[in-house]
């Protein structure tokens, strides 16, 4: 009697826990599954597609950045007063895709959340090429990016220039490429026991030489495990503050100056919060297909979607509440081009993509407070696009609507992109696709030994601490 | 199961009767030397009562927010905590009786309130359809009906939990704590607009909600954690708190100080560059005139000291230590409650006064009367909770 209802206790706790991993799972299952993708399935003719599409709107970047180099940035849709566009816009998108990975590998682990364990490595890696996009756009702007130099990094040079140090453009360059090699240094750092697996599984030679070398002799021993999470817990430390800084100075770049709708003091926590969301709604479109098609409903499970789906919700509302702060205080400031700039997005020329913004990032995810809702594949994959869009819609207002009508009614004009701008935001597009289907061919896409550890034999065996 | 017994034992509640006393003896004394202060100087009254009232809300707020934000995380840092929130968040129908001098000084606290300055000036005429006093009662009416709504149901699930069991309550407690969030969100916002902003009613920021979350966060960590190891003297305490739980603890204390730096600096690095009058009063009034230093001295001892303290694995862990670090946070939190309130009455320079001291023992003492009172009904923890168990077994997920 006493003993059911110990069992009836733990029950609870004990079904959050089974609810990450699908029943059955034991220790070589799991390595089964996970190596067996990389090291001896054929790809899918779905993957041959996916890899496909990205080929071809990569080609698209090629030949837009080709033109760009050889017309200039008269190609893009920018001009007087719209001087920020396309890239700014698409350059913000990216590296607040990128936000995520970080958050999951780096905040959820240091708040022991379990359920981020089949999602961490392929979050990381969207990190990575989210950021490779990004970094595309500051390089390219001016259409000369062989005089990045000059303007990116500062380095004594004769003639006495330096680079604005006072400018948040400056400090992104800082900002970015610390978040980009931390980020890759996490992600590399906990693909090496997986590595080791890989080459001790390779049959091919080629396999054996380079999931060798890429492993770096480990051996799994005791030693290396001590200093493999010590490293970890450190990456952890120092990618989170990373999470904050990078969209801040993001922000930054918007809110020191004195336009009004750029400048306010919310624009940090949040740039910061919205870069969370859309982080999570594209860790949500991959996961999706992933998983369907290679069959890892059992690791990518329905908890792991609602809880993205809540993360979603809750991150959804702190950008709906920076919304709602900047319609209630361009009003209450009583300053007249504060409110102008307010009527301006709801009234303005561009106003459907106003409201288009407030329906898909502060109305449409509403709907994940129903739990039907969070555990619905379609409507999980439906709102992860519509979450994307929203988010992109968000930066193209920020952009476009404070720059388009000046202080002075003499220097108002529009901004509309051009096939160029089209083209080359498509083909950033298409890198983050090609690299990332190149990634689940060659790499453990879910990693294999924290699988290992969150299977209930984990815990009598004592692996899990 | 677990060998603890839950039931607070006599000898605690001996010891929570007498400090519970000495509290209410220190709001006494502080209520009847505030009650002369009136007399002697009314104006400076309202204003040293209104920054001690901001900083003793906070607790009331943030204990009802982490309540409810442990109901939907999960954790086993609030489990340990609960009954100390939940203790927090029953204060409410307290505070209300003590907003009453506030609402009596209206007119002497608010330079927005009397109605012919709307009548003068331009920027104050503009935003008087939401500065003014009707409505300035009415949103104060709200920001009450949902803390104690939201506090003495959260209170009530709690306490059914505790005779009967995990479910239903377990789901309840959930579903009712995510729009509870999303309402003290909102309830904080124009808390601190209303309370806080308005003194200064022509400046205006769109973090100011948010900064003063983070205020709240830091005060009700700090406040909880040093409770928490008041109460770890004795069983039950003693036997269920384990370093890993003050460890947690210690860790989100941390990340809030963090967050606390990161919106002021925030708010402070933007107005600095866009240098725009209407923007920069706020802090010219708060970096020259001797406040300066307490500008300062809350960027040092607010942030990076104990910024440099709280990442030592071993503070967080030891009682005795963590809990030097949180009372020190508190009185930082006060300090801090002290600069955004009065250099917008005190522009000309800073100007201490007895009833600075006053008015924090007065509020302080009664709403420690009043926690004390609160906390000693129910048991030290949830016992109802069905992750207690994983809780005190496991140090929680």
């Amino acid at each position: 009697m006493e003993n059911t209802s110990t069992v009836k206790e733990l029950s609870l706790a004990e079904r959050e826990r089974a609810a990450v991993i699908g029943p059955g799972h034991t220790f070589a299952t799991i390595t089964d599954k996970i190596a067996s993708i990389v090291l001896h399935e054929p790809s899918p003719a779905s993957w041959w597609l996916g890899l496909l599409i990205g080929l071809t709107l990569l080609s698209g970047l090629g030949l837009s950045v080709g033109y760009l180099l050889f017309k200039g940035t008269g190609i893009w849709g920018i001009n007087i007063p719209v001087g920020w566009g396309f890239a700014i816009i698409n350059f913000v998108w990216w590296i607040g895709i990128g936000h995520a990975g970080t958050l999951i590998s780096a905040i959820l682990l240091l708040l022991k959340q379990r359920w981020r364990t089949s999602i961490n490595r392929f979050a990381e890696a969207m990190t990575l090429f989210a950021v490779a996009c990004a970094a595309i756009f500051p390089v390219i702007h001016t259409g000369r990016p062989w005089l990045a130099a000059y303007w990116l990094f500062p380095y004594p040079n004769t003639m006495a220039l330096m680079p604005q140090f006072r400018s948040p453009l400056m400090w992104d360059v800082f900002a970015v490429s610390t978040y980009g090699t931390v980020s890759l240094l996490f992600w590399y750092v906990g693909l090496i026991p997986d590595l080791a697996t890989l080459r001790d599984r390779a049959t091919a030679k080629f396999q054996k030489i380079a999931y060798g070398i890429l492993s770096l002799g480990w051996r799994g021993s005791a030693v290396h495990w001590h200093r493999y999470e010590t490293a970890s817990l450190l990456l952890a430390g120092l990618a989170t503050p990373l999470v904050l800084s990078v969209h801040t100075i993001v922000s930054f770049d918007f809110a020191v100056s004195v336009i009004p709708g750029w400048h306010a003091t919310i624009f940090p926590p949040y740039f910061v919060a919205g870069a969370i969301f859309s982080g999570f709604a594209m860790v949500v479109t991959l996961s999706i297909p992933i998983r369907a098609i290679y069959g890892l409903q059992d690791f990518i499970t329905l908890k792991h979607l609602e809880n993205m789906a809540k993360v979603m919700l809750a991150t959804g509302w702190i950008v709906f509440y920076g919304y709602l702060m900047e319609i209630f205080i361009a009003w209450y400031s009583g300053n007249e081009y504060e409110r102008y700039m307010m009527i301006n997005r709801q009234m303005g020329p561009y106003a459907p993509f106003y409201w288009a913004l407030i329906f898909c990032n502060g109305i449409a995810p509403q709907i994940f407070w129903w739990k039907k809702a969070r555990t619905s594949i379609p409507i999980l994959f439906i709102m992860s696009i519509v979450i994307n869009i929203g988010m992109w819609l968000e930066r193209f207002i920020i952009v476009v609507t404070s720059l388009h009508r000046d202080f002075l009614p003499s220097s108002w004009g529009m901004y509309w992109p051009t096939i160029w701008d089209w083209m080359t935001y498509a083909g950033t597009l298409g890198l983050f696709l090609t690299l990332f289907f190149l990634f689940i061919r060659v790499l453990p896409m879910i990693s294999i030994f924290e699988m290992r550890t969150i299977i209930p034999q984990a815990k009598v065996a004592g692996v899990h601490k | 199961m677990s060998a603890i017994p839950y039931n607070t034992p006599a000898e605690l509640l001996g010891e929570m009767d007498r400090t519970r006393s000495r509290w209410l003896l220190a709001g006494l004394l502080g209520l009847a030397a505030a009650a002369g202060g009136y007399f002697a100087d009314p104006q400076r009254f309202f204003q040293s009562y209104l920054y001690a009232y901001v900083f003793v809300f906070g607790l009331a707020m943030g204990s009802l927010a982490l309540t409810m934000l442990n109901h939907l995380t999960g954790g086993a840092w609030g489990i340990m905590i609960r009954r100390i929130l939940e203790a927090g968040s029953r204060t409410f129908p307290l505070l209300l009786i003590l907003f009453l001098p506030i609402a009596l000084g209206v007119f002497q606290i608010f330079p927005w309130a009397p109605h012919e300055v709307a009548e003068q000036d331009h920027l104050i005429h503009e935003k008087s359809a939401y500065l003014n006093v009707p409505f300035f009662f009415a949103r104060v009416a709200g920001y009450f009906l949902i803390c104690l709504f939201l506090s003495f149901r959260i209170s009530r699930l709690s306490a059914q939990q505790d005779e009967h069991g995990a479910e239903p309550y377990y789901t309840k407690l959930q579903r009712l704590s995510g729009p509870g969030i999303l309402l003290y969100g909102l309830t904080v916002t124009f808390f601190s607009i209303d309370l806080i902003m308005s003194l200064d009613p022509h400046w205006f920021s769109t973090i100011f909600g948010i900064l003063l979350l983070g205020c709240q966060g830091v005060s009700t960590f700090a406040f909880a954690i040093m409770v928490l190891v008041w109460l770890m003297r004795q069983r039950p305490m003693s036997e269920a708190v384990r370093s890993v739980h003050l460890h947690d603890l210690g860790k989100l204390m941390f990340a809030f100080v963090n967050l606390f730096a990161y919106f002021n600096f925030s708010q402070f690095l933007i107005i600095w560059s866009g240098n725009l009058p209407e923007e920069t009063t706020w802090y010219l009034k708060r970096t020259t005139g001797g406040w300066q230093y307490v500008s300062i001295a809350i960027m040092v001892l607010h942030f990076f000291v104990p910024f440099f303290l709280l990442l030592s694995r071993n503070l967080k862990r030891t009682p005795g230590k963590v809990s030097k670090v949180a009372g020190w946070l508190i009185f930082m939190q006060l300090v801090n409650a002290y600069w955004l309130v009065m250099p917008s009455f005190h522009e000309r320079g800073i100007h201490l006064h007895w009833l600075d001291a006053a008015t924090p023992l007065a509020i302080g003492g009664l709403w420690m009367w009043v926690f004390l009172g609160q906390l000693k009904q129910r048991p030290l923890l949830p016992v109802g909770d069905p992750m207690l168990e994983e809780a005190l077994h496991s140090g929680g997920h």
